[in-house]
């Protein structure tokens, strides 16, 4: 097994079982780190934990819901506003956090009072919502509060209102992976298959493990939309609580974070039978492919190869643009889970970059097993890596950028490692044509930034340079490329909007095709 | 099995591996199922034969392999010159090594967890 041991984790050797560098001939059988364990003791892990994960990841992208936090302030405020899943409601559920702020006195003589009493508050401060979740924390998990039993009381004094019960505290699990898991299979157990929904099209999917990250199942609703697909629900980003009760009559589950989400595709398929179609709606011509796949399985293919056609040739010579600007460079992609494996080959095949490292924060095996199979040889596989192994990491590969969340991106700027925020985007939305030409934007902004040229000098003993200027973005990106592309009037840069999601919501289609008696 | 049959198995696997999504769903007897249902249809395309689209399953099963016969077709332009037997072969070869890999020789630990 093609173990790399990290010269800072030898004094963790339980480390080393974590890390692979996949070499000439090896696959799967031989290069695959563990993961999805208890983080090692002495190592300090970057992960979040399980109330984390089913909450933050997965429950508050829901737009039109109370999400209420049975526990200490810490824990809610720690998971507020820290991801741009924006919603088409005013971003109710960004803009608001709720919780029962629990103190000791709660932790000895019980919360279940104070429980009840935030519920109607809350209700009874924003009167237009009538749909609430409500979050176990550790705190409230060790005490035994029984949170269904305050719900079901609740429910029955106020009929018109409806409580979803996510009991997931942090220490549910290894990571918020655990969390992801729990409140998949609490929501298909409490509430998919309690409501009956209009069916309008003869083609209806759920659409998967897509949290609407600075817009983008905007983005992706525009495409099912023109292709006349009635979208159930979206779990969850810009979902709504009841669109999502009625998960149980799609035609198909279209997944995209299969780590966040495969749970509940795959009870879908168990017990009502939907089949699962994995996508990635990433790049140009993974995401031509997923349209058409769905396309096909409605025999609507046509109305997927439109939409492909008219999307490639007018964002193909901008994407190309900055591909002949970023070839050869390095990137180090540090995501949490899914991203590991849903960018790994396409930003090499799309953007001519090169994926010197994988980690995942969170992931499973069965994620490394995807990273790894689409990374090219030599790659550095980390599962669960703590902070000296991030820095030990770009100091032997020196990156070009890396791909990370905040935390670890911060670091890596002091070591002057340019970074993008691979979980909220920097100026997304980064799916669909468009979306995928601003994240190499984006990334082209942060390889190329002038600032480095600033950043590199240590005022304390360099000498600054005072008879010339600093070199602009196109000076450094261009001096190695050949006059024909620098001088090509068919690449250019991006010309979209600084807002790409505003015209989308004024937008008409021309309507869902009736539908069949034997389709409904 | 001689080592030009093997070399192209690995081409045909490296594609799989590379581009597709299907072969990692989370559990052993979901890879089972999905090795047979996607390379099965697969290799009907590849040898024209018919492919059964009776249920919503056999659906996805299908467009996952119609992208994949297509890519195969686009890449390898030595499939155009075997003939339906040695496709079967081939495509059998394929199966075996993918369950291989996903399954049988896996080192992912998780694949026998008895609950989603």
């Amino acid at each position: 097994m093609p173990y790399h041991e990290f010269e800072c984790s030898k004094c963790i050797p339980e480390r080393k079982k974590h890390a692979v560098i996949k070499g000439p001939g090896e696959d799967l059988t031989s290069a695959l780190p563990l993961g999805y364990l208890n983080t090692i003791p002495g190592s300090i892990s970057e992960r979040g934990c399980a109330y984390c994960g089913a909450k933050h990841v997965i429950g508050t992208p829901m737009k039109d819901v109370i999400h209420l936090s049975h526990g200490p302030i810490g824990c809610t405020y720690d998971t507020w506003q820290t991801k741009r899943y924006i919603s088409d409601n005013d971003n109710f559920q960004i803009k608001n956090t709720f919780a029962t702020d629990m103190k000791e006195k709660h932790v000895i003589f019980g919360a279940e009072k104070l429980l009840k009493q935030t519920i109607i508050e809350a209700f009874k401060a924003f009167p237009k919502i009538k749909r609430m979740s409500i979050y176990q924390t550790c705190a409230s998990a060790l005490i035994g509060d029984d949170i269904n039993a305050i719900a079901e009381e609740v429910m029955e004094e106020m009929p018109e209102v409806d409580i979803f019960v996510c009991n997931s505290p942090g220490f549910g699990g290894p990571s918020q992976s655990g969390g992801h898991h729990k409140i998949n299979i609490a929501w298909i157990n409490q509430k998919v298959g309690t409501i009956e929904p209009e069916i309008i099209s003869p083609y209806v999917i759920n659409y998967v493990g897509e949290y609407n990250i600075q817009g983008d199942q905007h983005v992706m609703m525009d495409f099912f939309n023109r292709m006349g697909i009635q979208v159930l629900s979206t779990f969850t980003g810009n979902g709504s609580y009841d669109s999502l009760r009625g998960m149980h009559r799609a035609h198909l589950n279209v997944l995209e974070c299969a780590r966040s989400a495969e749970y509940i595709c795959n009870e879908l398929k168990k017990r009502y039978g939907i089949p699962r179609l994995d996508i990635d709606a990433f790049g140009f011509g993974t995401l031509a492919e997923a349209l058409r796949k769905i396309g096909m399985f409605f025999g609507i293919e046509d109305r997927a190869q439109a939409i492909i056609d008219e999307e490639t040739a007018r964002w193909k010579p901008e994407l190309d643009w900055y591909k002949e600007r970023l070839r050869g460079k390095k990137v180090c992609l540090w995501p949490g889970g899914s991203k590991l494996w849903h960018w790994a080959h396409v930003i090499h095949d799309e953007f001519g970059v090169d994926v010197v490292s994988v980690y995942t924060k969170f992931g499973h095996q069965g994620d490394m097993e995807k990273g790894i199979s689409r990374c090219e040889e030599g790659a550095l596989a980390i599962d669960d890596p703590n902070e000296l192994e991030g820095l030990e990491a770009m100091d032997m590969l020196k990156p070009d950028i890396i791909f990370t969340g905040k935390r670890p991106g911060e670091v890596a700027k002091k070591v002057r490692v340019p970074y993008l925020n691979a979980h909220a985007y920097h100026n997304g939305p980064w799916k669909g044509w468009e979306g995928w030409v601003r994240f190499a934007r984006d990334i082209y902004n942060g390889i190329y930034s002038p600032i480095h040229q600033l950043a590199l000098l240590d005022i304390s003993k360099d000498d600054i340079p005072t008879d010339k200027g600093f070199m602009t973005q196109r000076m450094l990106s261009d001096k190695d490329l050949s006059e024909e592309i620098t001088s090509s009037t068919v690449l250019r840069q991006y010309t979209g909007k600084y807002d790409c999601l505003s015209e989308l919501s004024k937008k008409t289609y021309p309507g869902f095709d009736p539908v069949l008696a034997d389709a409904a | 099995m001689d080592d030009l049959m093997k070399d192209r198995i690995e081409q045909l696997v490296d594609y799989i591996m590379k581009k597709c999504l299907w072969q990692f769903h989370s559990r052993a007897w979901d890879r089972k199922d999905q090795n047979e249902g996607v390379l099965t249809k697969t290799m009907q395309l590849l040898c024209a034969e018919p492919v059964e689209l009776e249920t919503p399953a056999d659906r996805c099963f299908w467009v996952d392999a119609v992208c994949l016969a297509e890519a195969y077709k686009k890449r390898y332009a030595w499939l155009a010159a075997m003939n339906k037997e040695e496709i079967k072969l081939l495509m059998q070869g394929l199966h075996e090594r993918m369950d291989h890999l996903t399954i049988t020789g896996s080192l992912n630990l998780e694949l026998t967890d008895r609950h989603y």
